[in-house]
Protein backbone atom coordinates (compact mmCIF):
# COMPACT_ATOMS: atom_id res chain seq x y z
CA UNK A 1 0.00 0.00 0.00
CA UNK A 2 2.76 2.44 0.94
CA UNK A 3 4.52 1.60 -2.33
CA UNK A 4 1.36 2.51 -4.21
CA UNK A 5 1.17 5.82 -2.35
CA UNK A 6 4.84 6.53 -3.07
CA UNK A 7 4.22 5.69 -6.75
CA UNK A 8 1.23 8.03 -6.72
CA UNK A 9 3.45 10.81 -5.43
CA UNK A 10 5.97 10.03 -8.15
CA UNK A 11 3.16 10.45 -10.72
CA UNK A 12 2.31 13.80 -9.21
CA UNK A 13 6.00 14.77 -9.16
CA UNK A 14 6.16 14.26 -12.93
CA UNK A 15 3.04 16.40 -13.32
CA UNK A 16 4.55 19.09 -11.11
CA UNK A 17 7.83 18.97 -13.04
CA UNK A 18 6.02 19.48 -16.33
CA UNK A 19 3.96 22.32 -14.91
CA UNK A 20 7.13 24.03 -13.62
CA UNK A 21 8.81 23.70 -17.00
CA UNK A 22 5.69 24.96 -18.79
CA UNK A 23 5.40 27.99 -16.51
CA UNK A 24 9.10 28.79 -16.93
CA UNK A 25 8.30 29.76 -20.54
CA UNK A 26 6.20 32.81 -19.74
CA UNK A 27 4.89 33.54 -23.20
CA UNK A 28 3.68 30.01 -23.90
CA UNK A 29 0.36 30.44 -22.11
CA UNK A 30 -0.41 33.72 -23.90
CA UNK A 31 0.64 32.27 -27.25
CA UNK A 32 -1.67 29.25 -26.93
CA UNK A 33 -4.66 31.36 -25.87
CA UNK A 34 -4.03 33.71 -28.80
CA UNK A 35 -3.92 30.73 -31.17
CA UNK A 36 -7.36 29.72 -29.89
CA UNK A 37 -8.68 33.25 -30.41
CA UNK A 38 -7.37 33.35 -33.99
CA UNK A 39 -8.90 29.93 -34.80
CA UNK A 40 -12.23 31.00 -33.32
CA UNK A 41 -12.18 34.25 -35.29
CA UNK A 42 -11.36 32.43 -38.53
CA UNK A 43 -14.13 29.89 -38.17
CA UNK A 44 -16.63 32.45 -36.90
CA UNK A 45 -16.35 34.30 -40.21
CA UNK A 46 -16.21 31.07 -42.23
CA UNK A 47 -19.47 30.04 -40.55
CA UNK A 48 -20.98 33.36 -41.67
CA UNK A 49 -19.72 32.94 -45.21
CA UNK A 50 -20.58 29.37 -46.07
CA UNK A 51 -23.88 27.63 -45.79
CA UNK A 52 -23.28 24.01 -44.90
CA UNK A 53 -26.07 21.55 -45.52
CA UNK A 54 -27.22 19.85 -42.34
CA UNK A 55 -26.82 22.99 -40.25
CA UNK A 56 -29.85 25.14 -39.58
CA UNK A 57 -27.87 28.34 -39.11
CA UNK A 58 -24.35 29.76 -39.19
CA UNK A 59 -24.35 29.64 -35.37
CA UNK A 60 -25.05 25.92 -35.29
CA UNK A 61 -22.06 25.27 -37.61
CA UNK A 62 -19.94 27.59 -35.46
CA UNK A 63 -20.86 25.57 -32.34
CA UNK A 64 -20.04 22.37 -34.22
CA UNK A 65 -16.61 23.59 -35.31
CA UNK A 66 -15.64 25.14 -31.95
CA UNK A 67 -15.88 21.71 -30.35
CA UNK A 68 -13.83 20.36 -33.25
CA UNK A 69 -11.14 23.02 -32.73
CA UNK A 70 -11.02 22.12 -29.04
CA UNK A 71 -10.55 18.46 -29.94
CA UNK A 72 -7.70 19.31 -32.31
CA UNK A 73 -5.83 20.72 -29.31
CA UNK A 74 -6.46 17.51 -27.39
CA UNK A 75 -5.26 15.47 -30.36
CA UNK A 76 -2.06 17.50 -30.64
CA UNK A 77 -1.38 17.01 -26.93
CA UNK A 78 -1.88 13.31 -27.27
CA UNK A 79 0.56 13.11 -30.15
CA UNK A 80 3.07 15.40 -28.42
CA UNK A 81 4.10 12.57 -26.10
CA UNK A 82 6.60 11.07 -28.58
CA UNK A 83 8.21 14.48 -29.03
CA UNK A 84 8.42 14.92 -25.25
CA UNK A 85 10.09 11.54 -25.04
CA UNK A 86 12.51 12.56 -27.76
CA UNK A 87 13.44 15.65 -25.73
CA UNK A 88 14.10 13.41 -22.72
CA UNK A 89 16.31 11.16 -24.86
CA UNK A 90 18.33 14.09 -26.16
CA UNK A 91 18.69 15.66 -22.71
CA UNK A 92 19.78 12.37 -21.18
CA UNK A 93 16.96 12.55 -18.65
CA UNK A 94 15.28 9.46 -20.08
CA UNK A 95 18.22 7.37 -18.80
CA UNK A 96 17.50 8.69 -15.32
CA UNK A 97 13.82 7.81 -15.58
CA UNK A 98 14.72 4.38 -16.85
CA UNK A 99 17.15 3.78 -13.99
CA UNK A 100 14.82 5.05 -11.29
CA UNK A 101 12.74 2.65 -9.21
CA UNK A 102 9.67 4.41 -10.64
CA UNK A 103 10.82 3.25 -14.06
CA UNK A 104 10.49 4.38 -17.65
CA UNK A 105 7.03 3.03 -18.44
CA UNK A 106 5.36 4.59 -15.42
CA UNK A 107 7.31 7.81 -16.02
CA UNK A 108 6.06 7.95 -19.59
CA UNK A 109 2.51 7.28 -18.45
CA UNK A 110 2.93 10.11 -15.95
CA UNK A 111 4.37 12.36 -18.66
CA UNK A 112 1.05 12.16 -20.47
CA UNK A 113 -0.78 13.74 -17.53
CA UNK A 114 0.26 17.34 -18.00
CA UNK A 115 -0.24 17.62 -21.78
CA UNK A 116 -3.64 15.95 -21.56
CA UNK A 117 -4.79 17.99 -18.57
CA UNK A 118 -3.51 21.14 -20.21
CA UNK A 119 -5.33 20.32 -23.44
CA UNK A 120 -8.47 19.79 -21.37
CA UNK A 121 -8.06 23.25 -19.82
CA UNK A 122 -7.29 24.79 -23.20
CA UNK A 123 -10.39 23.15 -24.71
CA UNK A 124 -12.50 24.63 -21.91
CA UNK A 125 -10.83 28.02 -22.48
CA UNK A 126 -11.60 27.82 -26.21
CA UNK A 127 -15.24 27.11 -25.46
CA UNK A 128 -15.32 29.94 -22.93
CA UNK A 129 -13.77 32.37 -25.41
CA UNK A 130 -16.27 31.19 -28.02
CA UNK A 131 -19.08 32.12 -25.64
CA UNK A 132 -17.66 35.46 -24.55
CA UNK A 133 -16.26 36.73 -27.85
CA UNK A 134 -18.57 35.17 -30.44
CA UNK A 135 -21.80 34.39 -28.63
CA UNK A 136 -21.46 30.59 -28.74
CA UNK A 137 -24.54 29.00 -27.17
CA UNK A 138 -23.60 26.18 -24.83
CA UNK A 139 -26.10 23.53 -23.77
CA UNK A 140 -25.62 24.30 -20.09
CA UNK A 141 -27.82 21.49 -18.72
CA UNK A 142 -25.45 18.83 -20.12
CA UNK A 143 -22.15 20.74 -20.04
CA UNK A 144 -21.11 19.20 -16.67
CA UNK A 145 -21.40 15.73 -18.24
CA UNK A 146 -18.79 16.84 -20.73
CA UNK A 147 -16.12 16.59 -18.01
CA UNK A 148 -16.35 12.79 -17.41
CA UNK A 149 -16.94 12.28 -21.14
CA UNK A 150 -13.75 14.19 -21.89
CA UNK A 151 -11.86 12.19 -19.25
CA UNK A 152 -13.00 8.98 -20.92
CA UNK A 153 -12.03 10.39 -24.32
CA UNK A 154 -8.53 11.23 -23.03
CA UNK A 155 -8.14 7.65 -21.80
CA UNK A 156 -9.20 6.39 -25.22
CA UNK A 157 -6.72 8.74 -26.96
CA UNK A 158 -3.80 7.99 -24.61
CA UNK A 159 -2.81 4.68 -26.29
CA UNK A 160 -2.08 6.50 -29.55
CA UNK A 161 0.49 8.66 -27.78
CA UNK A 162 2.00 5.63 -26.06
CA UNK A 163 2.24 3.65 -29.30
CA UNK A 164 4.01 6.51 -31.03
CA UNK A 165 6.26 6.83 -27.97
CA UNK A 166 7.19 3.17 -28.41
CA UNK A 167 8.07 3.96 -32.02
CA UNK A 168 10.21 6.87 -30.85
CA UNK A 169 12.12 4.56 -28.50
CA UNK A 170 13.00 2.42 -31.51
CA UNK A 171 13.55 4.93 -34.32
CA UNK A 172 14.57 7.98 -32.22
CA UNK A 173 12.36 10.41 -34.08
CA UNK A 174 9.66 12.22 -32.18
CA UNK A 175 7.33 13.30 -34.92
CA UNK A 176 7.61 10.37 -37.27
CA UNK A 177 4.20 10.13 -38.93
CA UNK A 178 2.35 12.07 -36.23
CA UNK A 179 1.66 15.09 -38.45
CA UNK A 180 0.05 12.90 -41.08
CA UNK A 181 -1.93 10.99 -38.49
CA UNK A 182 -3.27 14.21 -36.96
CA UNK A 183 -4.25 15.54 -40.40
CA UNK A 184 -5.96 12.26 -41.27
CA UNK A 185 -7.78 12.06 -37.94
CA UNK A 186 -8.92 15.67 -38.30
CA UNK A 187 -10.64 14.66 -41.53
CA UNK A 188 -12.08 11.28 -40.58
CA UNK A 189 -12.81 12.46 -37.04
CA UNK A 190 -15.18 15.07 -38.39
CA UNK A 191 -13.52 17.90 -36.50
CA UNK A 192 -14.23 20.64 -39.07
CA UNK A 193 -17.15 19.21 -41.02
CA UNK A 194 -19.62 16.37 -40.58
CA UNK A 195 -18.37 12.88 -41.39
CA UNK A 196 -21.57 12.38 -43.39
CA UNK A 197 -20.10 14.61 -46.13
CA UNK A 198 -17.24 12.14 -46.67
CA UNK A 199 -17.30 9.15 -49.07
CA UNK A 200 -18.96 6.09 -47.61
CA UNK A 201 -15.75 4.07 -47.12
CA UNK A 202 -14.17 6.97 -45.20
CA UNK A 203 -17.23 7.07 -42.97
CA UNK A 204 -16.61 3.41 -42.19
CA UNK A 205 -12.96 4.19 -41.36
CA UNK A 206 -14.16 7.00 -39.11
CA UNK A 207 -15.86 4.46 -36.89
CA UNK A 208 -12.64 2.52 -36.30
CA UNK A 209 -10.98 5.13 -34.10
CA UNK A 210 -12.14 6.91 -30.95
CA UNK A 211 -11.76 10.52 -32.08
CA UNK A 212 -15.01 10.56 -34.07
CA UNK A 213 -17.04 9.07 -31.23
CA UNK A 214 -15.46 11.43 -28.67
CA UNK A 215 -16.10 14.51 -30.79
CA UNK A 216 -19.70 13.48 -31.48
CA UNK A 217 -20.54 12.84 -27.85
CA UNK A 218 -18.87 16.07 -26.69
CA UNK A 219 -20.72 18.06 -29.34
CA UNK A 220 -23.95 16.51 -28.14
CA UNK A 221 -23.23 17.37 -24.51
CA UNK A 222 -21.72 20.82 -25.05
CA UNK A 223 -23.65 22.40 -27.89
CA UNK A 224 -26.63 20.07 -28.22
CA UNK A 225 -25.74 18.64 -31.64
CA UNK A 226 -27.68 15.57 -32.64
CA UNK A 227 -25.73 12.34 -32.36
CA UNK A 228 -26.33 9.65 -34.94
CA UNK A 229 -25.68 6.44 -33.09
CA UNK A 230 -26.63 7.61 -29.60
CA UNK A 231 -24.48 8.98 -26.79
CA UNK A 232 -24.49 5.65 -24.94
CA UNK A 233 -22.98 3.77 -27.87
CA UNK A 234 -20.33 6.44 -28.40
CA UNK A 235 -19.39 6.33 -24.72
CA UNK A 236 -19.28 2.54 -24.82
CA UNK A 237 -16.96 2.71 -27.83
CA UNK A 238 -14.65 5.04 -25.95
CA UNK A 239 -14.66 2.75 -22.90
CA UNK A 240 -13.82 -0.28 -25.05
CA UNK A 241 -11.00 1.60 -26.81
CA UNK A 242 -9.59 2.64 -23.43
CA UNK A 243 -10.00 -0.77 -21.79
CA UNK A 244 -8.33 -2.64 -24.64
CA UNK A 245 -5.75 -0.19 -25.92
CA UNK A 246 -4.35 1.31 -22.70
CA UNK A 247 -2.97 -2.04 -21.42
CA UNK A 248 -1.98 -3.12 -24.95
CA UNK A 249 -0.09 0.09 -25.71
CA UNK A 250 1.60 -0.04 -22.29
CA UNK A 251 2.83 -3.55 -23.07
CA UNK A 252 4.07 -2.45 -26.49
CA UNK A 253 5.93 0.49 -24.91
CA UNK A 254 7.53 -1.78 -22.30
CA UNK A 255 8.54 -4.23 -25.03
CA UNK A 256 10.08 -1.42 -27.12
CA UNK A 257 12.13 -0.23 -24.13
CA UNK A 258 13.26 -3.77 -23.39
CA UNK A 259 14.27 -4.26 -27.01
CA UNK A 260 16.24 -1.02 -26.89
CA UNK A 261 18.00 -2.22 -23.74
CA UNK A 262 18.82 -5.57 -25.31
CA UNK A 263 20.17 -3.96 -28.48
CA UNK A 264 21.89 -1.22 -26.50
CA UNK A 265 20.14 1.43 -28.59
CA UNK A 266 18.18 2.77 -25.63
CA UNK A 267 21.07 5.16 -24.94
CA UNK A 268 21.03 6.57 -28.47
CA UNK A 269 19.18 9.69 -29.51
CA UNK B 1 35.33 -10.89 3.33
CA UNK B 2 37.42 -7.75 3.58
CA UNK B 3 35.87 -4.61 4.99
CA UNK B 4 37.94 -1.45 4.68
CA UNK B 5 38.40 0.93 7.49
CA UNK B 6 37.05 4.39 6.74
CA UNK B 7 40.45 5.89 7.43
CA UNK B 8 41.84 4.07 4.46
CA UNK B 9 40.27 6.56 2.13
CA UNK B 10 42.12 9.80 1.91
CA UNK B 11 42.06 12.28 -0.89
CA UNK B 12 45.64 13.30 -0.72
CA UNK B 13 47.19 10.05 0.35
CA UNK B 14 50.16 8.76 -1.56
CA UNK B 15 49.55 6.03 -4.09
CA UNK B 16 49.75 2.66 -2.44
CA UNK B 17 50.03 -0.83 -3.68
CA UNK B 18 47.25 -2.89 -2.28
CA UNK B 19 46.17 -6.38 -2.59
CA UNK B 20 43.57 -5.57 -5.16
CA UNK B 21 42.12 -9.03 -5.23
CA UNK B 22 41.22 -8.79 -1.56
CA UNK B 23 38.80 -5.94 -2.06
CA UNK B 24 37.57 -6.47 -5.56
CA UNK B 25 37.86 -9.95 -6.86
CA UNK B 26 37.53 -11.51 -10.22
CA UNK B 27 34.94 -14.18 -9.64
CA UNK B 28 36.33 -17.58 -10.25
CA UNK B 29 33.27 -19.57 -9.36
CA UNK B 30 29.59 -19.16 -9.78
CA UNK B 31 29.09 -19.85 -6.09
CA UNK B 32 26.06 -18.33 -4.45
CA UNK B 33 27.92 -15.71 -2.41
CA UNK B 34 26.23 -12.31 -2.72
CA UNK B 35 28.12 -9.03 -3.16
CA UNK B 36 27.09 -5.39 -3.23
CA UNK B 37 27.98 -5.67 -6.91
CA UNK B 38 28.84 -8.76 -8.92
CA UNK B 39 29.42 -8.81 -12.65
CA UNK B 40 29.17 -12.39 -13.80
CA UNK B 41 30.74 -13.44 -17.07
CA UNK B 42 29.35 -10.49 -19.00
CA UNK B 43 29.68 -10.54 -22.76
CA UNK B 44 28.66 -7.58 -24.87
CA UNK B 45 29.03 -6.92 -28.54
CA UNK B 46 27.58 -3.93 -30.43
CA UNK B 47 27.54 -5.53 -33.85
CA UNK B 48 28.33 -8.96 -35.15
CA UNK B 49 31.10 -7.66 -37.39
CA UNK B 50 32.80 -5.87 -34.51
CA UNK B 51 34.94 -7.44 -31.79
CA UNK B 52 33.45 -8.05 -28.35
CA UNK B 53 33.40 -4.96 -26.15
CA UNK B 54 33.26 -7.09 -23.03
CA UNK B 55 34.53 -10.62 -23.31
CA UNK B 56 33.41 -12.57 -20.28
CA UNK B 57 34.02 -9.94 -17.61
CA UNK B 58 33.79 -11.12 -14.00
CA UNK B 59 34.07 -8.75 -11.09
CA UNK B 60 32.86 -8.69 -7.51
CA UNK B 61 33.06 -5.77 -5.12
CA UNK B 62 33.31 -6.43 -1.39
CA UNK B 63 31.34 -4.20 1.00
CA UNK B 64 32.96 -0.89 1.85
CA UNK B 65 35.30 -0.78 -1.12
CA UNK B 66 36.19 1.74 -3.79
CA UNK B 67 37.23 0.20 -7.09
CA UNK B 68 38.70 1.91 -10.12
CA UNK B 69 38.37 0.61 -13.65
CA UNK B 70 40.43 2.31 -16.33
CA UNK B 71 41.30 1.78 -19.94
CA UNK B 72 41.72 3.62 -23.18
CA UNK B 73 38.80 5.36 -24.92
CA UNK B 74 36.32 2.87 -26.27
CA UNK B 75 37.70 0.02 -24.17
CA UNK B 76 34.28 -0.73 -22.68
CA UNK B 77 34.32 1.04 -19.31
CA UNK B 78 31.05 2.90 -19.87
CA UNK B 79 29.44 -0.20 -21.36
CA UNK B 80 30.40 -2.11 -18.22
CA UNK B 81 28.84 0.59 -16.03
CA UNK B 82 25.68 0.74 -18.14
CA UNK B 83 25.24 -3.00 -17.81
CA UNK B 84 25.90 -2.82 -14.08
CA UNK B 85 23.34 -0.01 -13.81
CA UNK B 86 20.71 -2.01 -15.67
CA UNK B 87 20.54 0.47 -18.52
CA UNK B 88 21.47 -2.02 -21.24
CA UNK B 89 21.52 -5.78 -21.33
CA UNK B 90 24.52 -7.97 -22.08
CA UNK B 91 24.47 -10.74 -24.66
CA UNK B 92 25.44 -13.14 -21.91
CA UNK B 93 26.06 -12.94 -18.19
CA UNK B 94 24.46 -10.69 -15.64
CA UNK B 95 25.00 -8.03 -13.03
CA UNK B 96 23.76 -8.63 -9.50
CA UNK B 97 23.45 -6.51 -6.41
CA UNK B 98 23.26 -8.61 -3.30
CA UNK B 99 22.20 -11.53 -5.46
CA UNK B 100 19.40 -9.61 -7.19
CA UNK B 101 19.55 -9.04 -10.92
CA UNK B 102 17.69 -6.26 -12.69
CA UNK B 103 15.69 -8.81 -14.65
CA UNK B 104 14.45 -10.57 -11.52
CA UNK B 105 13.49 -7.50 -9.53
CA UNK B 106 13.93 -4.21 -11.35
CA UNK B 107 12.53 -1.97 -8.64
CA UNK B 108 14.67 -3.53 -5.91
CA UNK B 109 17.75 -3.39 -8.12
CA UNK B 110 17.24 0.26 -9.04
CA UNK B 111 16.68 1.11 -5.38
CA UNK B 112 20.07 -0.35 -4.48
CA UNK B 113 22.07 1.02 -7.42
CA UNK B 114 22.74 4.58 -8.51
CA UNK B 115 24.60 5.59 -11.65
CA UNK B 116 26.32 8.83 -12.56
CA UNK B 117 26.75 8.82 -16.35
CA UNK B 118 29.65 10.66 -17.94
CA UNK B 119 29.10 14.12 -19.38
CA UNK B 120 26.74 16.84 -18.29
CA UNK B 121 23.38 15.42 -19.41
CA UNK B 122 20.47 14.17 -17.36
CA UNK B 123 19.25 17.46 -15.93
CA UNK B 124 16.14 19.52 -16.61
CA UNK B 125 17.49 22.87 -17.71
CA UNK B 126 14.44 24.87 -16.64
CA UNK B 127 14.14 23.45 -13.12
CA UNK B 128 15.85 24.82 -10.05
CA UNK B 129 18.29 22.71 -8.09
CA UNK B 130 15.75 22.13 -5.33
CA UNK B 131 12.99 21.14 -7.76
CA UNK B 132 15.39 18.82 -9.56
CA UNK B 133 16.35 17.08 -6.33
CA UNK B 134 12.73 16.85 -5.17
CA UNK B 135 11.73 15.32 -8.48
CA UNK B 136 14.58 12.84 -8.34
CA UNK B 137 13.71 11.89 -4.75
CA UNK B 138 10.12 11.24 -5.77
CA UNK B 139 10.88 9.04 -8.75
CA UNK B 140 13.53 7.28 -6.69
CA UNK B 141 10.56 6.34 -4.51
CA UNK B 142 12.03 7.93 -1.38
CA UNK B 143 9.19 7.58 1.17
CA UNK B 144 7.01 10.68 1.24
CA UNK B 145 7.91 11.67 4.79
CA UNK B 146 11.62 11.57 4.02
CA UNK B 147 11.70 13.53 0.78
CA UNK B 148 12.11 16.97 2.29
CA UNK B 149 14.86 15.82 4.64
CA UNK B 150 16.67 13.90 1.89
CA UNK B 151 16.67 16.98 -0.33
CA UNK B 152 17.85 19.21 2.51
CA UNK B 153 20.61 16.74 3.35
CA UNK B 154 21.73 16.56 -0.29
CA UNK B 155 21.79 20.35 -0.58
CA UNK B 156 23.90 20.57 2.56
CA UNK B 157 26.21 17.64 1.77
CA UNK B 158 27.01 18.84 -1.74
CA UNK B 159 27.33 22.53 -0.93
CA UNK B 160 24.35 23.49 -3.05
CA UNK B 161 22.78 25.90 -0.55
CA UNK B 162 23.51 29.05 -2.52
CA UNK B 163 22.36 27.40 -5.74
CA UNK B 164 19.20 25.78 -4.39
CA UNK B 165 16.82 28.18 -6.09
CA UNK B 166 18.86 28.68 -9.23
CA UNK B 167 17.80 27.16 -12.52
CA UNK B 168 20.15 24.57 -14.00
CA UNK B 169 20.63 26.44 -17.29
CA UNK B 170 22.06 29.34 -15.28
CA UNK B 171 24.70 27.23 -13.57
CA UNK B 172 28.31 26.50 -14.52
CA UNK B 173 29.40 23.06 -15.69
CA UNK B 174 31.08 22.31 -12.38
CA UNK B 175 27.99 23.32 -10.43
CA UNK B 176 25.86 21.09 -12.64
CA UNK B 177 28.23 18.21 -12.04
CA UNK B 178 27.90 18.72 -8.29
CA UNK B 179 24.11 18.58 -8.69
CA UNK B 180 24.37 15.40 -10.77
CA UNK B 181 26.51 13.83 -8.06
CA UNK B 182 24.04 14.96 -5.39
CA UNK B 183 21.25 13.26 -7.35
CA UNK B 184 23.32 10.09 -7.53
CA UNK B 185 23.77 9.87 -3.77
CA UNK B 186 20.41 11.33 -2.69
CA UNK B 187 18.32 8.13 -2.64
CA UNK B 188 20.81 6.41 -0.34
CA UNK B 189 22.02 3.67 -2.69
CA UNK B 190 24.28 0.84 -1.60
CA UNK B 191 26.11 0.58 -4.91
CA UNK B 192 27.26 3.68 -6.74
CA UNK B 193 28.59 3.63 -10.28
CA UNK B 194 30.58 6.70 -11.30
CA UNK B 195 31.58 7.39 -14.90
CA UNK B 196 34.29 10.05 -15.01
CA UNK B 197 32.87 11.82 -11.95
CA UNK B 198 35.58 14.47 -11.73
CA UNK B 199 34.58 16.07 -15.03
CA UNK B 200 34.36 19.87 -14.57
CA UNK B 201 34.80 19.63 -10.79
CA UNK B 202 37.16 21.98 -9.01
CA UNK B 203 39.15 20.82 -5.97
CA UNK B 204 36.32 21.78 -3.65
CA UNK B 205 33.83 19.81 -5.72
CA UNK B 206 36.17 16.81 -5.78
CA UNK B 207 36.48 16.99 -1.99
CA UNK B 208 32.69 17.07 -1.65
CA UNK B 209 32.47 13.98 -3.85
CA UNK B 210 35.11 12.16 -1.82
CA UNK B 211 33.30 12.93 1.42
CA UNK B 212 30.13 11.43 -0.05
CA UNK B 213 32.06 8.34 -1.11
CA UNK B 214 33.59 8.06 2.35
CA UNK B 215 30.15 8.16 3.97
CA UNK B 216 28.91 5.48 1.62
CA UNK B 217 31.89 3.22 2.30
CA UNK B 218 31.45 3.75 6.03
CA UNK B 219 28.07 2.08 5.80
CA UNK B 220 29.53 -0.76 3.73
CA UNK B 221 28.36 0.54 0.37
CA UNK B 222 30.55 0.20 -2.69
CA UNK B 223 31.71 2.48 -5.47
CA UNK B 224 32.80 1.46 -8.94
CA UNK B 225 34.65 4.38 -10.51
CA UNK B 226 35.52 4.44 -14.21
CA UNK B 227 37.79 6.91 -15.92
CA UNK B 228 40.13 6.58 -18.87
CA UNK B 229 43.41 7.26 -17.18
CA UNK B 230 44.89 7.81 -13.79
CA UNK B 231 43.25 11.17 -13.16
CA UNK B 232 43.90 12.21 -9.59
CA UNK B 233 44.87 8.66 -8.84
CA UNK B 234 46.57 9.84 -5.73
CA UNK B 235 43.23 8.77 -4.30
CA UNK B 236 43.32 5.46 -2.59
CA UNK B 237 41.36 2.84 -4.39
CA UNK B 238 40.96 -0.57 -2.87
CA UNK B 239 41.32 -2.14 -6.26
CA UNK B 240 42.37 -1.00 -9.70
CA UNK B 241 41.57 -2.72 -12.93
CA UNK B 242 42.18 -2.04 -16.58
CA UNK B 243 39.85 -3.12 -19.37
CA UNK B 244 41.75 -4.20 -22.43
CA UNK B 245 40.52 -6.35 -25.26
CA UNK B 246 37.22 -6.76 -23.46
CA UNK B 247 38.83 -8.30 -20.40
CA UNK B 248 39.72 -7.03 -16.95
CA UNK B 249 43.27 -7.18 -15.67
CA UNK B 250 44.78 -5.75 -12.47
CA UNK B 251 46.24 -2.30 -13.09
Amino acid sequence: MSDAITAGHAFLAVLRRDLSIFLSYRTRLVSQVLTSVFSLTLFYYVSRLVHVSGFSSPSSYFGFVVVGISMVGVMYSCFSIPELLRQELVAGTFDRLLLSPFGAVRSLMAMTLFPLLWSFILAATTLGLGCVLFGLQLHWSTVPLGVPAMALALLAFLPFGLLFAALTVLVKQGSVGTTWVIALLSIVGGLYFPVSLLPHWVQTAAKLQPFTAATSVLRHLLVGSSIGEGAGISLLKLAVFAAVLVPASTLVLAAAIRLGQRRGTIIEY
Amino acid sequence: MTVRSPEALALDAAPVARDTLAASAILRTGAGEAFPLAIKHVIKRWRKDLPLVLDGVDLALEPGTLTWVGGRNGAGKTTLLRIAAGLIEPEQGRAEVWGVSVRENRVRYQTLVSFLPAGDRGLYARLTVRRQLEFWARISMVPRGQVRQSVADAIAAFDLGELADRRVDRMSMGQRQRLRIAMTFLPGPETVLLDEPLTSLDDEGAAVLMRAIRRLLDRDGVVLWCSPSGERLDMRFDARWIIDGGRLAPA
